[in-house]
């Protein structure tokens, strides 16, 4: 039976020229896990909460269409009747939270519709989601995993039917994205809860949906199983989804012909193990590394310790006792998951932070008594919520401001550069707040480099992003490998991490657990289990066939396969053309020749053999 | 030595130690003896010791209210900084004139009516700290909403308890940003000092502007979340007030600091007499 079924649906937002649904025609059954896909400005976001009424009741415009949720009419039906039906988590789910402490949050809707039992109730949404510990709590003290479950504990406690979630994971770290897709799946295959996410994350989709659905231009392109909807590369590709690295990987290997044609694409890493078995595959060396021992170092951490204020009790220990060093020109990566010390790492480098114990060296000399106006000068950092950069009323004047206050006689020339260079022309006098995540985050870039610091460090930024958009940010943070010497980036992103990093430090709990380039580090399971970072999937497939392998994109992937690499071999012989399924910046570590001591492919090695064991 | 010193200043002036601190005074005392009493307990209990100092003038008699009200304050754990902020109050409304008179004058008779006024000022200060500033503010709107007050000024007041910590964590990020990438003026002069604190002052009024947008961005999604949640359907509906009245309760605590309240508001006023009838 259908629980939400939409017939000719179409919405135009006030004063918009053209409708944002069009035609819409959509059936949800009762008891699915339906994904929806779709490019930035597709209707997706307007499509679900058409579903939960605010559209057309809350925001107005121009509707015509039905929209049934349970046998309710969802233009008629009251918001708070149609909430007891449909419940709703935002994207940027923390301004959802409207009471101070979580048992109140989660039981706050209960109350307002007059339920007696709205503490119980409360509880037992808390208990679903697995916060029932917590029910004391007050919000602002808890992670930001725990405030997304607190979110969905709200909105179940209604007791919905149906649950819309708006990319429930695109601010969290992959173990806390990983726990929100468990307790989905629990509400849906144990307490019948129908699930509808907006999701651009196929590795999820592949892993926990059973259908999933491909918007364009307002309207339902598709519908299909979640699987067989992943194998539709070129529509993906088309609606700036990125499709499964291992289905795109599989379909350069039949397009050249060394996978068989009549195969199925395989989406995950066990459909992959089964499609590439019989394959020759040799792990191809990875790319030597520079070594920067001999480098003077450009940070220095020495004995640091640092402590934050709590509202209740002793101060928080963040760092006690942390030694570290930077070298001039590394690329280092900063993992580890939330809360485990690299904002407050990257904010002691600038000065923001005061150690209590210790010091902080920048080339030998150290930040204590020098303020961050005098070690921005040597330092630049760029905040994960690239708002939070915008001081000015417009783009150029952010990225000058930094210039005019040094009294840089070229500030404006320079500003035009990279007003240019970040592809921010037509958008350089509006104010940054009004642009598209991506384009704030190519703002708050170039508002980042405008003093060509030495050393430049990121906070996150790939978070919150789309995933065409996440690879457009990659590639720009890919482009200034050339221009600015050290960078530190802290992220949750491994495809960022392998794409750019020659070193990786995984923190945990204030304690370096690891450190190495990104191979050593995936090959490392106790600090993955330990961090809860996972590997890129690509990387986990070439590890799942082979464990010595490291693949950090598709080329890597697709070069240790014996029959394609004697290919692409051939080729370049005659022409520079390498057909490679995804060209990004894997230029800066194609792996040459193999050497001729490895040895034959699925045949596991003794090293193998010793970790399975 | 000094160094330090004037580090560990400008530590408490960071927005930091401010977020921490209004944080503290909302929540982080939720434990104690004041803040276990029921609100309406306590509102009526204010109206007493906030109101009636007002009209005496008997030393002895507000000297006993004051120590009672002081007594309370530093049950309720009220944070240092209010404390800071009233003490400041205090000493700039009539404290300063009280000591300048003891310098100078040195007559009971000049030091006698200030000293009235500044223990008014102060009793009923503190009379409002151990309100407002020990209950948490969830509970003092459940005490405000059964006196009758609208149900939007009792939500406002732990809604901004809710979005306090996220402003200022916008604000502090916003304040690094001016410090990273503008250029404080050299503060070695006195005229640098100056330009020093001018520059300063101009950045926090610049920061409101960014602080403003970015906290209207963040509100878009509250809105309707409230809406959805049937924040507007509840305030409507009476049914709802009583739920929510219904969780307050007097105990054996709330009975035991009413009788030691009358008990002791009765002493201080029978003490002059005594006083007069011993003396």
């Amino acid at each position: 039976m259908a629980i939400v079924s939409i017939n000719d649906l179409t919405f135009t937002y006030p004063g918009a020229e053209n409708p944002t649904l069009l035609h819409l025609d959509l059936e949800v059954e009762e008891g699915d896990f339906l994904a929806i896909m779709g490019a930035n400005g597709c209707g997706k976001s307007t499509l679900c909460k058409a579903m939960n009424g605010i559209i057309p009741q809350f925001i107005a415009g121009d509707i015509s269409g039905t929209l049934m949720v349970s046998g309710l009419d969802a233009s008629q039906t009251p918001l708070g009747e149609l909430a007891q039906h449909v419940g709703y988590v935002y994207q940027d789910f923390e301004n959802q939270l409207v009471r101070p402490t979580v048992l109140d949050e989660a039981s706050f809707a209960s109350l307002n519709y007059a339920q007696p039992d709205y503490l119980a109730r409360g509880m037992r949404a808390l208990e679903l989601v697995g916060l029932a510990n917590k029910a004391e709590s007050y919000v602002w003290a808890l992670s930001g995993g725990q405030k997304h479950l607190l979110a969905l504990a709200g909105a179940l406690a209604l007791e919905p039917e149906v649950i819309i979630l708006d990319e429930p994971i695109a601010q969290l770290d992959p173990y806390h994205a990983r726990q929100t897709y468990e307790v989905l799946r629990e509400l849906n295959e144990n307490h019948g809860k129908t699930i509808i996410v907006i999701e651009h994350h196929t590795d999820f989709i592949a892993d926990y949906c059973k259908h999933a659905v491909l918007m364009n231009a307002g309207a339902v392109s598709w519908k299909l199983p979640a699987r067989e909807a992943l194998r539709q590369l070129d529509d993906l590709r088309a609606s700036d989804i990125y499709p499964p690295e291992i289905a795109l990987a599989a379909r350069e290997l039949k397009d050249t012909g060394v996978l068989d044609s009549g195969a199925t694409l395989p989406t995950t890493v066990a459909e992959g193990v089964q499609a590439f078995a019989g394959l020759g595959f040799t792990p191809q060396p990875c790319p030597a590394r520079p070594v920067r021992a001999d480098v003077p170092a450009a940070v220095e951490f020495r004995g640091v310790s640092v402590s934050y204020r709590s509202v209740k009790g002793a101060p928080r220990q963040v760092f006690d006792g942390f030694d570290l060093a930077i070298h001039e020109g590394e690329k280092v990566a900063l993992v580890g998951s939330n809360g485990a010390g690299k904002t407050t790492l990257m904010k002691l480098m600038c000065g923001l932070v005061k150690p209590q114990g210790g010091e902080v060296l920048l080339k030998g000399v150290s930040t204590r008594g020098r303020g961050a106006e005098e070690i921005s000068d040597a330092i630049s950092l760029v905040y994960q919520n690239p708002e939070q950069m915008f001081i000015k009323d417009s783009v150029r004047a952010d990225v000058s401001f930094a210039m005019r206050a040094r009294g840089r006689v070229d500030a404006d020339e320079h500003a035009h550069e990279l007003v240019e260079r970040f592809r921010l022309t037509r958008l350089a006098d509006r104010d940054g707040r009004l642009m598209s995540g991506g384009q704030m985050r190519r703002a708050s870039l170039a508002i980042g480099i405008a003093l060509d610091p030495p050393i430049l460090l990121l906070d996150e930024p790939t978070a919150n992003l789309d995933i065409a958009t996440r690879r457009e940010i990659v590639r720009t943070i890919a482009d200034l490998r050339g221009v600015t010497d050290t960078v530190v980036i802290a992220t949750h992103d491994m495809q960022l991490v392998c794409q750019f990093a020659d070193r990786v430090i995984v923190l945990n709990q204030g304690r370096v657990i690891g450190d190495g380039a990104p191979e050593e580090i995936f090959h490392d399971e106790e600090v993955v289990r330990a961090s809860g970072i996972c590997p890129p999937e690509i990387y986990a497939m070439g590890a799942a066939l082979d464990c010595r392998a490291s693949c950090f994109d598709i080329e890597d992937f697709l070069m240790s396969f014996d029959a394609y690499r004697a290919l692409a071999h051939a080729a370049t012989g005659e022409a520079a053309d390498v057909p490679v399924a995804d060209v990004s910046v894997a230029e800066t570590r194609t792996a040459d020749a193999p050497s001729a001591g490895v040895p034959a492919a699925n045949a596991p090695s003794a090293a193998c053999e010793k970790e399975v064991a | 030595m000094l160094e330090k010193l004037s580090e560990n200043v400008l530590d408490k002036v960071s927005i930091d130690y401010l977020r921490n601190q209004v944080l503290k005074n909302a929540y982080g005392n939720d434990d104690t003896p004041i803040a276990r009493l029921d609100p309406r307990v306590l509102l009526i209990w204010y109206l007493f010791f906030g109101l009636v100092p007002w009209f005496l003038g008997d030393v002895v008699t507000l000297l006993g209210m004051f120590i009672f009200c002081a007594a309370t304050t530093r049950l309720a754990r009220v944070a240092p900084l209010v404390l800071f902020v009233f003490a400041l109050g205090v000493f700039s409304q009539t404290g300063y004139l009280l000591i300048v008179s003891i310098l100078f004058s040195g007559s009971i008779d000049a030091l006698i009516p200030l000293l009235v006024m500044t223990l008014k000022v102060t009793t009923c200060s503190l009379a409002s700290i151990t309100v407002f500033s020990g209950l948490d503010p969830d509970r003092l709107s459940n005490g405000l909403l059964w006196f009758g007050c609208p149900e939007r000024l009792s939500f406002s007041i732990s809604f901004a308890y809710r979005i306090l910590p996220i402003m200022f964590e916008e604000l502090q990020n916003i304040l690094l940003s001016f410090r990273m990438r503008g250029r404080a003026p050299a503060h070695e002069t006195l005229g640098g000092k100056v330009h020093w604190l001018v520059y300063q002052v101009k950045t926090i009024i610049q920061s409101f502007y960014p602080l403003m947008l970015n906290m209207a961005k963040r509100s878009r999604t509250t809105v309707e979340a409230l809406e959805l949640k049937g924040y507007r359907y509840a305030s409507t509906n009476a049914a709802v007030l009583k739920i929510k009245l219904g969780s307050l309760a007097i105990g054996r605590n709330d009975i035991l600091f009413i009788a030691l309240s009358v008990v002791w508001a009765l002493g201080c006023f029978a003490l002059p007499h005594v006083l007069e009838v011993l003396v």
